[in-house]
């Protein structure tokens, strides 16, 4: 009983967080943005589902692979999220017009693919 | 009780879908795309996890295993793919 | 053979001999198993050590998941809400941290943790560049990042 409740409730909060995500990327202005509220929510609302599953089977078995689960998406989503960021630099996305700052521009070598530090265009 | 709390998760993970197909269709960049099917992919992660719970299959785990492991695989190929130049978006 | 191998190994005889190979008992009999070394092996260095490395693990931990909650409450409401509050930004943030392993971390963990995503790496590794959702004041942003980058560093040193 009170396991279902709490299966309940973590399954929940979990699917409720990865709905947000779903919401994020459709409402978001720029692709970061939109990356911002997949890795998180989704990260989150993921483990929360995979925790939920483990609580309803308390099994060793299932327990072991529902941790396995987590933590590949743990390591894998904010490597990911890199990944892409980082092509969508390349390529040339339009970014939001309300940002505030950009450190990035123009740091890329476009042949190298070599990234600069801000300390480089002082002393070239 | 948890029948209802299985119903609402599968709605709300319908919704979330929804979301990320707009965000697929619509684009309007490939690296934009690019997010939107990762999502779905660790979406349908979690509605796998759901449907082992619903249905008391837990051997439905290694299959959101395996899709976790390839969604990876596929944005960091797809990354790898636009930052070498590929394609550029539709516009 | 480690510490945390020895751990380990005590974890699993823990569960061996209570015949209970679960997540949780196998978590009891690690905790147990982390007393009982601490304890009767105190004077070896690298129990030691080791002893004082647990509660720092655990501390990031804490934080880590605490800040993974409080980053996703804050993004779903601007998610929710019709109007935008984002005041977005990409900052460029000296690294202390060298090795590829303490970088790796430290990145994935600030991709994880409130309004902030590590985008990439200066190639002379010196400076690492972050979307930030929420810029109030970048010196600010800076101590956070670099407070987390102690935590990361005290653990893997």
């Amino acid at each position: 009983m009170i396991n279902d409740l709490l299966v309940s409730v973590m399954m929940v909060a979990g699917t409720f967080f990865m709905f947000l995500a779903g919401i994020g990327v459709l409402r978001m202005p720029d692709l970061l943005m939109r990356l911002h509220a997949t890795t998180k929510a989704g990260t989150l609302g993921a483990g929360l589902v995979m925790l939920a599953v483990a609580t309803h089977f308390l099994d060793a078995g299932v327990t072991a692979r529902t941790l396995a689960i987590i933590l590949f998406i743990l390591l894998t989503a904010p490597v990911a999220a890199h990944a892409i960021g980082r092509a969508g630099y390349f390529v040339g996305v339009p970014l939001w017009d309300k940002m505030l700052k950009d450190d990035l521009k123009d740091r890329y070598d476009p042949d190298t693919h070599i990234l600069h530090n801000p300390d480089d265009d002082k002393n070239p | 009780m948890l029948q209802s709390a299985i119903f609402l998760s599968y709605l709300l993970l319908s919704l979330a879908l929804l979301g990320a197909l707009v965000r697929l269709v619509r684009g309007p960049t490939l690296p934009d795309r690019v997010v939107a099917l990762e999502l779905m992919a660790s979406l349908t992660v979690a509605f796998i996890g759901i449907y082992a719970l619903n249905n008391d299959r837990p051997a439905f785990l290694d299959v959101a295993m395996v899709l976790a492991l390839t969604a990876f695989l596929t944005a960091v190929g797809f990354a790898r793919y636009l930052e070498k130049g590929g394609h550029r978006g539709d516009q | 053979m480690s510490p945390l191998s020895w751990n380990l190994i005590l974890a699993l005889v823990w569960a061996a001999i209570t015949g209970n190979f679960s997540g949780a008992n196998l978590l009891v009999g690690f905790g147990l198993g982390y007393l009982i070394l601490g304890f009767a092996l105190r004077d070896v260095p690298d129990f030691a050590r080791y002893r004082e490395k647990m509660p720092r693990v655990l501390m990031l931990l804490t934080h880590f998941l605490r800040d993974l909650l409080v980053s996703n409450l804050r993004v779903a409401y601007d998610v929710l809400t019709p109007t935008h509050y984002m005041r977005p930004a990409v900052v460029a943030v000296p690294l202390r941290a060298k090795t590829d392993g303490a970088i790796t971390i430290l990145a994935n963990m600030i991709s994880l943790t409130p309004g902030t995503l590590s985008l990439d790496v200066s190639s002379d590794r010196s400076v690492l560049y972050l979307h930030v959702m929420y810029l109030d004041n970048e010196d600010d942003l800076r101590k956070q990042i670099h407070k987390l980058e102690d935590r990361v560093l005290a653990v893997l040193e």
